[in-house]
């Protein structure tokens, strides 16, 4: 089992059209209109769908009011707000031009090591490709933080060496459209590695095997059989990550915004903080991001779908990996040098500046201390940041995966009325950038009378909301593997629903329940885009507090507080890789 | 009638099953066999018709009635066991028996009575994870009989099975049948074992009944072409009807390369049937004139393949070419001359 955050099916869409498939054999009988089932089903779907829907609606409601935006219901109307976006025309080629770089090396840093790890034989691969998954763990935040103080224009490490070797001028200046694409490609990007290789790892190997017998030799296979086989794979991933990238937020935030380098994201999140809020750009701008995403994941779905033809068959491989020789040490040192800029650099700087009175790199000014530390503990603020992190992890993980188990078991073994809606509500928060769906529900729960905005409570509906997609499509994974007839033969024994649910789902979905609960433990933990708009001073949480202390110079805590996040994460993750590899000895 | 969306899977299928009886539903992938065993079960909802359980109503669509499954006191063994690996075999076996809140005693006097049953007594305490394919086939079928349903259904339970274990599984099924009185409907697209173990078949194709019978009935008495076709192995003979009696009984059939057969006609013929099938296992070879025998003809043996328990030989004869299986101890050489006969009786005309 494969974390599933970074993508295993990185297509939202995807479980949807598994629906088709499974119409042929997966049936069960009709629900009656006033059993356990029928209720629960539409209690989920009202619930979910009033957490995903109301912000929307509200969204959409402040992009089209032109009258006074604290007016409700609408007093005047129009499209002014979305006119008013040509005058930000270079705000948007910012974010086409940053979005472009990063995802041009986000893919060829994908390919290059995707192929490198499932097609050729290097020692120590298996370990390594868990190690590319890192980065993404790390968060694009605190990559951010740790670049900057790597590549700082004449403070940072990097051109600190170079000015020390002699080299004039600096090596790396982190605060432009190259440094924020840098960071979004190596933090964000992890999703195209994870997507080429299992492009790679799913092609038939009897396809090059036959190429071979029929005597073309190794550079014909690849050029003639290998390659077009993985191109819509590459393209697919191309496409998502371009996406992803448009929405991409904390680099954009934490490099551009000092240097007044605006994309979209961050234009959307000064259009709502400045003095007097502009709600109305604001969501104009979200809106028009969210359409745009909509429209590069439907055009990937068309290509994957058209490129299903014959890599994807469903059936899991082991690739013959081709022999490379002595070459083999040439790819493992590109690997490693990619752990070394995404992993390795970053935690070195990250530590090294938390143990620092004062952050710096010269070696005879450094004075340690862990003042840093205590005070990220002492500081009230900070600290009941940390805690009320864990808290919300813990109780999302926990509530939501219950909650998420019975919606994967109606989505994909109901036929209750409405089970095909609950899936494309429960999908759909994986569609909206979440920097726009944090607006959207910061608005909606500011006009709402339920005295909860400012309150942990909304974070917790807010990440509930946000994080469905991941623990549904973590479930789904393990709940299609579970023969169905395991659960019938309960019900033909006798056993009621809610019984069958707690005897036979539950526990042979455990494996999948471990692996969400750490998932949504994880995401929660990390969580900015939806937190940096609803914290308040009673409800704090560690991301956006990272980002604040970065931004208010004190860089010293804010690299402490990065590495007590990055640190709960990595232990949950170290969790998850042992859970799963615990379970799959199991399943054989 | 079981329909999905516009395609309707079964249709007009109606038979019924007595106390202690043992039906199978035969027929090849897609006939509806599972379909229809799976609306029993009340895994699939049927469109509409009936279907009734010991005399109450289980389903009917007149009535809006729809019984839930673990309401209907029925109990099926899968396709794949469907044994929970998660428990051990007793706690799998002990499911029906405690989902029903029986005391703790009779549940563990009635476990053991069903492990017994299936000689699993000693895998009681076993996880059922790693159990062997026909160890799971054993649980499964010990808690299908666990909680004394009033019907067991089998869903091609042999299937998985290797050819070995299968037909040994085979024999211990007809025995428990027999020991436990219980009644059950049971589905396979392998004719042989339907033969084998079933007191009635019901052989299906194309959604609908084709026919029901005892097995013997089905064997020697095919209504259709396509139950002459796959139960068992048959000759098709293509001709047209010479004279046609008023109900059942001997007729004379015409074949394409002109011989008149004496056959049997199992159902008042209407005179435009014009196949009759003979099964492989009838046909008589003989290297001179038979004496008193019926449907006598000269035939030239084409081609010989040595199967072991029996020969196939592939013979011309003027209406065409026929399939023969003889005992081994029956050689003729290809290329020999034979006389061919064969039974009234066994040249059966099929309805048109």
């Amino acid at each position: 089992m494969r974390p599933a955050e970074i993508a295993p099916h990185p297509d939202p869409l995807r479980a949807m059209r598994e629906r088709g498939n499974r119409a042929g054999s997966a049936r069960w009988l009709r629900v009656p209109p006033f059993s356990a089932q029928a209720i629960v089903t539409l209690l989920i779907l009202l619930v979910c769908g009033g957490l995903v829907v109301y912000p929307v609606v509200f969204l959409v409601e402040a992009a089209l009011n032109t009258g006074d935006p604290q007016e409700f219901p609408l007093q005047e109307w129009g499209l002014a707000n979305f006119a008013a976006l040509g005058e930000d025309w270079h705000i948007l080629a910012n974010t086409a031009l940053v979005a472009c770089m990063a995802t041009v090396m986000a893919v060829t840093f994908g390919f290059v090591v995707a192929w490198i790890l499932t097609r050729t034989r290097v020692p120590g691969g298996a370990r390594l490709e868990r190690l590319m998954e890192l980065p993404y763990y790390m968060t694009p935040l605190v990559g951010a933080l740790a670049w900057a103080i790597l590549a700082s224009p004449r403070t940072g490490a990097l051109n600190q060496v170079w000015h020390a070797v002699g080299g004039g001028g600096d090596l790396f200046d982190i605060y432009s459209p190259f440094g924020i694409a840098w960071v979004m490609a190596l933090f964000e990007g992890t999703v195209a590695f994870v997507m080429i290789s299992a492009a790679m790892k799913s092609m038939d190997p009897s396809l090059e095997e036959t190429s071979r017998v029929l005597g073309a030799g190794k550079l014909r296979t690849v050029i003639k059989i290998t390659l077009p086989l993985v191109m819509p794979g590459v393209l697919g991933a191309t496409i998502f990550v371009f996406a992803e990238m448009l929405g991409s937020f904390a680099a954009a935030y934490v490099l551009g915004i000092p240097g007044r380098y605006y994309v979209i994201t961050t234009a959307i999140w000064q259009a709502t903080t400045s003095y007097p809020p502009d709600f109305g750009r604001a969501a104009a701008m979200g809106i028009s991001l969210f359409a745009v995403m909509l429209v590069t994941l439907t055009i990937y779905r068309l290509i994957v779908r058209r490129g299903n033809y014959a890599t994807i068959t469903g059936k899991a491989f082991r690739p013959r990996a081709m022999e490379v020789g002595r070459a083999a040490w040439i790819l493992l040192a590109v690997c490693w040098a990619y752990i070394l800029v995404a992993v390795v650099l970053p935690m070195m700087a990250l530590l090294l500046t938390s143990f620092q009175r004062f952050a710096t790199v010269i070696v005879d000014q450094m004075q340690f201390t862990l003042a840093n530390y205590e005070n990220a503990v002492r500081f009230a603020a900070v600290r009941s940041a940390l805690v009320n992190s864990l808290v919300l992890g813990f109780g999302v993980a926990s509530i939501g995966v219950l909650v998420m188990t019975v919606l994967v078991w109606i989505i994909y073994r109901s036929r209750a009325p409405g089970h095909g809606l609950i899936e494309y509500v429960a999908m759909f928060p994986q569609a909206v950038p979440r920097l726009v769906f944090g607006l959207a529900l910061l608005w909606a729960w500011l006009n709402i009378p339920i005295p909860i905005y400012g309150t942990l409570w909304l974070l917790a509906l807010a990440y509930f909301t946000v994080l469905m997609p991941l623990g549904v499509r973590t479930l789904a994974g393990v709940m299609l593997q579970i023969d169905k007839s395991l659960e019938e033969c309960a019900r033909v024994c006798g056993a009621s629903w809610g019984y069958q649910l707690r005897t036979v789902t539950m526990p042979l979905l455990r494996p999948g329940i471990v692996a969400a609960w750490l998932l949504l433990f994880i995401a929660s933990v990390r969580e900015l885009g939806v937190s940096i708009f609803l914290v308040g001073p009673n409800a704090q949480v560690i991301a956006p507090s990272i980002a604040s202390a970065w931004l208010s110079s004190s860089t010293e805590l804010s690299t402490a507080l990065a590495i007590i996040q990055t640190s709960v994460v990595f232990i949950a993750l170290a969790i998850l890789f042992r859970a799963a590899r615990r379970f799959t000895g199991e399943l054989r | 009638m079981v329909r999905y969306g516009g395609v309707t899977a079964v249709a007009g299928v109606s038979f019924t099953v007595d106390r202690g009886e043992h039906v199978t539903l035969l027929g090849p992938s897609g006939c509806g066999k599972t379909t229809t065993l799976r609306a029993i079960a009340g895994l699939e909802e049927p469109s509409s018709g009936a279907i009734r359980i010991d005399g109450q109503t289980m389903y009917s669509s007149t009535d809006r009635r729809n019984i839930p499954s673990e309401k209907r006191g029925v109990s099926m063994v899968f396709q794949s066991y469907a044994v929970w690996p998660h428990m051990t075999v007793f706690d799998n076996v002990a499911y029906g028996l405690r989902v029903r809140k029986l005391p703790r005693a009779e549940v563990a006097a009635n476990v053991d009575r069903a492990l017994g049953l299936v000689q699993m007594r000693e895998f009681a305490s076993r996880p059922a994870s790693n159990l062997s394919g026909g160890q799971q086939q054993r649980v499964a079928l010990a808690r299908a009989v666990a909680f004394s349903p009033t019907v067991v259904l089998f869903d091609e339970p042999l299937s998985n099975l290797d050819a070995k274990l299968r037909a040994e599984m085979r024999v211990e099924l007809r025995e428990l049948q027999r020991r436990l009185d219980i009644t059950s409907v049971y589905v396979t697209h392998d004719q042989e074992e339907a033969l084998a173990i079933s007191d009635r078949v019901i052989v299906m194709y194309n959604g609908g009944i084709e026919q029901i019978g005892s097995p013997e009935a089905i064997y020697n008495r095919p209504k259709s072409r396509f139950v002459a076709d796959f139960v068992g192995s048959a000759n098709l003979i293509g001709g047209r009807l010479k004279s046609a009696p008023n109900g059942p009984g001997p007729v004379l059939f015409e074949t394409e390369g002109g011989v008149t057969l004496q056959a049997q006609a199992t159902h008042p013929p209407r005179g435009d049937e014009n196949w009759v099938a003979v099964r492989t296992a009838y046909i008589d070879l003989a290297a001179g004139s038979p004496n008193g025998a019926t449907n006598i003809a000269p035939g030239n043996i084409r081609q010989r393949l040595f199967h072991g328990d029996f020969i196939q030989y592939i013979v011309d004869w003027p209406a065409g070419q026929l399939i023969v299986r003889r005992p081994p101890t029956e050689m003729f050489e290809e290329g020999a001359t034979v006389a061919i006969s064969f039974a009234a009786e066994h040249c059966v005309l099929l309805e048109a």
